[in-house]
């Protein structure tokens, strides 16, 4: 084993601290970009998900299929209809018996298609049809 | 009480897996946190394809099952340790005589440790569903459909839902539906402490694995440059599957660089390669990129073997013959075949992937330069700005740290370092072809994968750096 030369102890030494200030100033940003514990926290997919079918989900059959219509752009609202109401399968489409109607509160529902029924609206924008064609 | 049992019955199992892997190290804490470290990945991987074969074999007595997985681990891994293997060694290496330097990357790495610590927790108090749509909309979707399907668990994997990548393995969506089961419900604290796990036991393989091979002190910089990097502890709480991908990517490589390195332990025992086997299969059952690193870690062990049989090279580990190098590459495709059988049975039933939809457009794009081009940019940028760091990148951190310290007759690459290195050039190599060939706006994917796949090999490149980086004299006359 050789003796250290104390060129490269002190190229190590350099090379060492460099690093070690690097990452720290990595971890300041870490730290500062963390959610404050005393901030207001609202979960957005519970809300948009979970609360807002719960009322639904009740009365559709607990497996099968179901139509899905809603006037949202964002593909999030029907992915978020999905994960609440699996392990049903929320297609796409108003091809099915049962159709769930996702609506932004805001808003009125515009008129829904000829073929749909509406079953029960559950208030905040959901709406249970039935497709009359598919009877 | 239901979930202390679940816990316990999870690590135990994966504990008995990883003793029987990791045989006896000198250093008692590094070979128990390496040990306790791994046993996260094995025991929620257990965890996983024993709910469904649960599912699949319409069993519902899910107790009896995981006492009986746990006991037969348990018996086989005190069995083993009855006859034993030859202890491996920790080196002393460490900065030569320099106390002060040494403490003060022991206290920096408690620092960055303990702020990470904090960030994940509050980040997963802030998103307790996950931080982005993959959480909810495929790996937290898929653990319902298997938990609250019952008899109906294969509709989640309808093509009705294309968008939920029903393609996707169940590692994740598996090991979280097993805990709903215990618990009743499906709580969404499952997927998040779950995250949490595979997000610090990485560091802790990591920092236990270097510990092992090279000493504490590479094992502490390493250590802090993965909880230094922001982008890691965003998305260990972000429920997506590339931490607990990248922990397996990891677990594999550490425990074939342990089989492989002669310097710790002249006669291994091969239960390291088989444990790295089983580690790999697990990834392959993370997500479809850990298909893609099995593949590339059996091609790049089994090019470098052959080019040591048709050159008659001494391309292996130090001091093994050609026959031995080729019955541990035996026990390691014996170790993966039944996590590929799962695999392929789960592909057979599950609806093709998306990124292979149409073959005729896929080669019409191979030809397509500006692919080639774009894809390259986007590496390039995405070496450089990785890991949201502060400053300085990481991957330049790493560098600069190698410009200044790096000891020009520094430590030769070898087998292990070698393979592992060629292994996740080849996975690199498997990202850029899938790039070329999406089906999805080229710009769009990038900008929305590419980070997270350099992701699931930042923490093995970190222990590869560390690895080869020499950092004493003595080191690099080994």
């Amino acid at each position: 084993m050789r003796q250290a030369s104390p060129n490269s102890t002190r190229r190590i030494t350099i090379a060492t601290l460099v690093f070690i200030v690097c990452c720290l100033l990595s971890t300041v940003r870490i730290l500062s970009e963390a959610p404050s514990p005393t901030q207001s926290r609202s979960d957005a997919v519970d809300l948009s998900s979970d609360q807002r079918f719960a009322a639904l989900k009740l009365a559709l059959p607990q497996y099968g299929i179901v139509g899905y219509i809603g006037d949202s752009v964002s593909p999030a609202d029907y992915y978020f209809t999905q994960y609440a109401l699996a392990p049903l399968i929320v297609d796409h489409s108003s091809n099915h018996p049962l159709v769930v109607g996702n609506f932004s509160v805001s808003q009125p529902p515009n008129m829904p298609p000829d073929h749909l029924r509406l079953v029960k609206d559950f208030g905040n924008g959901v709406q249970l049809f039935a497709n009359k064609d598919a009877q | 009480m239901a979930t202390v049992l679940a816990a316990f019955l999870c690590v135990a199992s994966g504990f008995a897996l990883a003793s029987l892997a990791v045989s006896r190290v000198t250093s008692l804490a590094t070979g128990l946190l390496l040990r306790v470290s791994i046993s996260i990945g094995y025991g929620l991987g257990i965890f996983s394809v024993v709910f469904l074969l649960c599912r699949i074999f319409s069993v519902t007595n899910l107790i009896t099952l995981d006492g009986a997985v746990f006991v037969l681990l348990s018996g086989f891994a005190i069995l083993c340790r009855v006859r034993r293997s030859p202890a491996v060694s920790c080196p002393p290496t460490g900065i030569d005589g320099r106390t002060w330097l040494h403490r003060l990357l022991a206290s920096a790495f408690c620092v960055a440790l303990g702020v990470a610590a904090y960030s994940a927790v509050e980040r997963a108090r802030a998103h307790p569903h996950g931080d982005g749509w993959d959480a909810f909309g495929i790996w937290n979707l898929h653990a319902r459909f298997l938990f609250l399907g019952g008899a109906h668990w294969r509709d989640g994997f309808s093509p009705l839902i294309p968008w939920s990548h029903p393609d996707y393995p169940l590692l994740l969506p598996g090991a979280i539906a097993h805990f709903f089961s215990y618990l009743g419900y499906d709580d969404p604290r499952v997927p998040v402490v779950i995250a949490l796990l595979f997000t610090f036991s990485t560091i802790g393989i990591l920092f236990s694995a270097l510990a092992i091979l090279r000493g504490r002190t590479p094992a502490m910089l390493a250590a802090l440059a993965l909880s230094a990097t922001p982008f890691f502890i965003e998305q260990g709480t972000s429920q997506y599957a590339d931490i607990p991908l990248s922990f397996f990517v990891l677990a594999t490589i550490a425990l074939l660089c342990l089989y492989d390195d002669r310097s710790v332990n002249s006669s291994p025992s091969r239960r390291l390669v088989a444990g790295a086997g089983f580690a790999v299969s697990l990834a392959a059952w993370t997500k479809n990129e850990g298909l893609l690193f099995l593949c590339a870690i059996l091609g790049a062990r089994f090019l470098t073997l052959m080019r040591s049989t048709i050159l008659c090279r001494p391309s292996r580990p130090q001091n093994e013959t050609r026959r031995e190098s080729w019955i541990a590459f035996g026990i390691l495709l014996l170790s993966v075949a039944p996590g590929l059988f799962l695999i392929a049975w789960f592909k057979h039933f599950a609806p093709p992937g998306d990124l292979f939809s149409d073959s005729a457009k896929s080669l019409h794009r191979l030809v397509d330069p500006l692919r080639y081009w774009a894809i390259l940019k986007w590496y390039v940028k995405g070496f450089l700005r990785f890991g949201n760091w502060s400053l300085i990148p990481g991957t330049l951190t790493l560098i600069g740290f190698y410009l200044i310290a790096g000891n020009k007759r520094g430590r030769k690459p070898d087998f292990s370092f070698r393979c592992s290195a060629l292994a996740l050039l080849l996975t690199l190599g498997g990202y850029f072809a899938i790039y070329l060939i999406t089906p999805y706006d080229i710009y769009w994917h990038l900008r929305f994968s590419l980070a997270r796949l350099f992701l699931q090999l930042w923490p093995s490149a970190i222990f590869l750096f560390f690895l080869t980086v020499p950092l004493s004299s003595s080191q690099s006359e080994a």
